[in-house]
């Protein structure tokens, strides 16, 4: 059961030295494979370096537009007995708040969803179907961002 | 632990909540992809009401200047008066407007916009208000302390000035 107790967590670049704790066992994915080509941002609660999500990002600054390519909680933080909910909203809304940061006047957050996960992306963060592929702009990324960073 | 066998283990509505996967697409399918996400874009684009535009610059204001008051760096350009500006180009006010709107003389606003003057805390609380509450008082208030940290961090003068009145200070190896 996930602990009711709110914690503040920190977003922050992974680095070098990251990859080594990065494991399939816990992180799900090699990460290692993504380190050229994308930005990988890791969360921890702040006081506590131990990584609870990652994600890897993908920058379209002509389209100003970011892609989620990879996102993972760490082992313990998935399913029903997750210790700490809303580890990847929190990943999604940092990635958001970046894209609005970064680019001019129409900021996206897009990720291409498995196709049997797709509803669930809809109905959790509130995702805008764009055929291939689910984003976020405007009113949805703005509630997004209120929900998970506020 | 494989895709597949997270499939197998997890509920999609548990997978959503925990991963974004790899998906590989064709050639084909990625140009598809991008033309018709374009495409619902450009839609939405010119359904935008004003509103939302302004949200959205008020937003990366907002984002900026939290960035800059948390980070590190010292940049001497992100003054006060730099951020206000921004805010009453955003906000598409002219001086005069915006210190009517936030009952100042004009005067007091065009000396905080080349920061000659520093704004008294019901100065910050009435721009919090003026930006619907996205820009918090507090987020002008650091501003003006990472400033002000900066100039007591670097004043050698001051240090100067001030030794003279230090005795006795401690002597440590």
């Amino acid at each position: 059961m996930a602990t009711k107790e709110h914690r503040l967590v920190n977003v922050l670049g992974v680095e070098k030295n990251d990859f080594n704790r990065l494991t399939v066992k816990r992180h799900s994915f090699n990460w290692k494979k993504l380190k050229d080509g994308f930005v990988i941002y890791k969360l921890s609660l702040i006081g506590d370096d131990d990584i609870l999500g990652v994600i890897a990002l993908k920058y379209y600054p002509p389209e100003e537009r970011t892609e989620i390519k990879l996102l993972a909680v760490s082992a313990e933080n998935k399913g029903k007995n997750k210790r700490y909910e809303r580890i990847a909203g929190c990943l999604i809304a940092f990635a958001g708040r970046e894209a609005i940061r970064i680019y001019g006047r129409y900021p996206c957050l897009s990720l291409i969803p498995k196709t049997e996960l797709k509803e669930h992306y809809i109905s959790k963060y509130g995702m805008i179907d764009g055929g291939w592929q689910l984003y976020l702009e405007d009113a949805p990324l703005f509630r997004v961002i209120n929900e998970y960073l506020p | 632990m494989s895709i597949k066998k997270l499939f197998e283990q997890y509920s999609p509505e548990e997978l959503a909540e925990s991963f974004v996967f790899p998906v590989k697409l064709t050639a084909k399918q990625q140009r598809e992809a991008s033309e018709q996400l374009a495409k619902h874009r450009a839609k939405r684009r010119a359904e935008m009401t004003e509103a939302e535009k302004l949200n959205l610059r008020l937003l990366q204001l907002k984002f900026r200047l939290e960035d800059y008051i948390t980070g590190d760096q010292y940049n001497p350009e992100y003054t006060f008066g730099y951020f206000l500006e921004q805010y009453l180009q955003l906000a598409n006010r002219k001086k005069k407007e915006f210190a009517g709107d936030i009952q100042i003389h004009e005067t007091q606003l065009s000396q905080m916009l080349k920061d000659r003057r520093e704004p008294n805390n019901s100065v910050m609380v009435r721009l919090e208000l003026h930006s619907n509450n996205i820009i918090p008082a507090v987020s002008w208030f650091k501003l003006l302390e990472k400033e002000k940290a900066y100039q007591l961090k670097t004043d050698k003068s001051l240090r100067d000035k001030e030794s003279r009145y230090v005795t006795h200070n401690l002597q440590l190896v």
